[in-house]
């Protein structure tokens, strides 16, 4: 047992302390009680709380079962798939298994530009995965259009879609994308920036103004 | 026969350009032939040309008078030849579509109308293909600018909201 490395939890109650609170204590103490005594509570679409050490708890777990789903726009999803083959090896921080439906997966990677006719697309697929999802904004298109200011292409994603973290590269190594990972990891951990249920989404404000004008 | 041989026989001064580059006969035709041309090279048994491999637009501003091209590659796989047919356009000159000829015509012409604008009468649905339904204008043309403002703005006016 030595060797295992249990995550220390920023703020969260030690043993004894949870501990304080049982028995007769339990059934007594009002619920605020029991989630103060816990590290307070979080709240979630629909009125539900969670108290915070559950809610990390089940962030642990899912910070290492980060599905990312199936999809690549251009160039940068060769470098994806090469971080997913066996020399970079993703599967290694349960990673690997890339869902090809939305309704599986829990975030997405957007590799490469992506045009205004894929723009509707890229929204949809976004809003198909269910809370919570990340999102990997990967290579300089994806980030900010590049060298295509022209026509067809979106100048950013984050123009249509919440983006957590941004990897740049024309196109990054796989290990800058491995890193992205690792940042998309930290965040699940301390569930930062879970419930984007409750964010707003830029495409559907872009709509909202465009019928408000 | 050969191909050259079938098609000056049949069309003769019709012809306007003729060139040959490394065995690739291609003939310059005027637009109001257009549909006869092909018509005949398709329908013809001696040339049998059954599929097009591809038909692309084309824009040369220095053209003053016809600055839009199409052209057409043809391949026959009953013979093995080609043929490549081109036609000079004016601006607003249409073409009859050749989606009857060949089906695969189709996604190419929609192609030629939605970037150099160049219309094909009785084309079953001339819809835009790669750009946005609402796009305006054919982004490429040579007086097309570089740099679009497309995405930009919707970028700009929120990026401090995200």
């Amino acid at each position: 047992m030595s060797g295992l490395v249990f995550p220390n939890f920023d703020g969260a109650p030690s043993v004894s302390k949870a501990q304080m609170l049982s028995g007769e204590a339990l059934r007594n103490a009002s619920d605020q009680d029991v989630l103060a005594t816990m590290g307070g509570a979080v709240r979630l679409p629909g009125g539900i709380a969670l108290p915070v050490q559950i809610e990390r708890v089940l962030g642990f777990g899912r910070s290492f079962s980060y599905w990312p789903l199936l999809f690549g726009l251009a160039c940068c999803a060769i470098e994806m798939m090469a971080l997913g083959g066996s020399r970079f090896d993703m599967s290694r921080f349960g990673m690997e298994a890339m869902r090809a439906s939305p309704r599986q997966a829990d975030g997405m990677i957007v590799a490469g530009w992506c045009t205004t006719k894929m723009a509707p697309r890229v929204v949809r697929l976004y809003e198909q995965i269910p809370d919570p999802k990340w999102v990997l904004a990967m290579g300089s298109c994806a980030i900010s259009g590049n060298i295509w200011d022209t026509y067809g292409v979106v100048q950013g994603v984050d123009s249509l879609i919440p983006v957590d973290v941004y990897v740049p590269g024309c196109p990054p190594r796989p290990e800058a994308l491995w890193q992205g990972l690792e940042m998309i990891r930290e965040k699940i951990k301390k569930s930062s920036h879970a419930y984007d249920g409750l964010r707003r989404i830029p495409a559907r404000d872009a709509l909202e103004l465009e019928g408000a004008e | 026969m050969s191909v050259a041989e079938i098609m000056e026989a049949r069309f003769g001064s019709r012809l306007l350009e003729t060139t040959t580059f490394r065995d690739d006969l291609t003939y310059s035709i005027a637009p109001d032939d257009w549909r006869e041309v092909l018509e005949f090279c398709k329908e013809s048994p001696d040339l049998a040309f059954d599929m097009l491999d591809c038909l692309i637009g084309d824009h040369l501003p220095e053209r003053m008078e016809a600055p839009l091209q199409v052209v057409v590659h043809l391949v026959s796989h009953t013979y093995g030849h080609r043929l490549r047919i081109k036609v000079a356009l004016p601006e607003g000159k249409t073409l009859r579509s050749l989606t009857d000829l060949w089906p695969s015509s189709n996604w190419d012409e929609r192609e030629a109308w939605e970037m150099y604008g160049i219309y094909f009468t009785r084309h079953p649905h001339l819809r835009r293909l790669l750009t946005t339904d609402d796009f305006e204008g054919h982004p490429m043309r040579k007086d097309f600018p570089l740099q679009g403002t497309i995405g930009g703005p919707i970028r700009t006016k929120l990026k401090g909201k995200i």
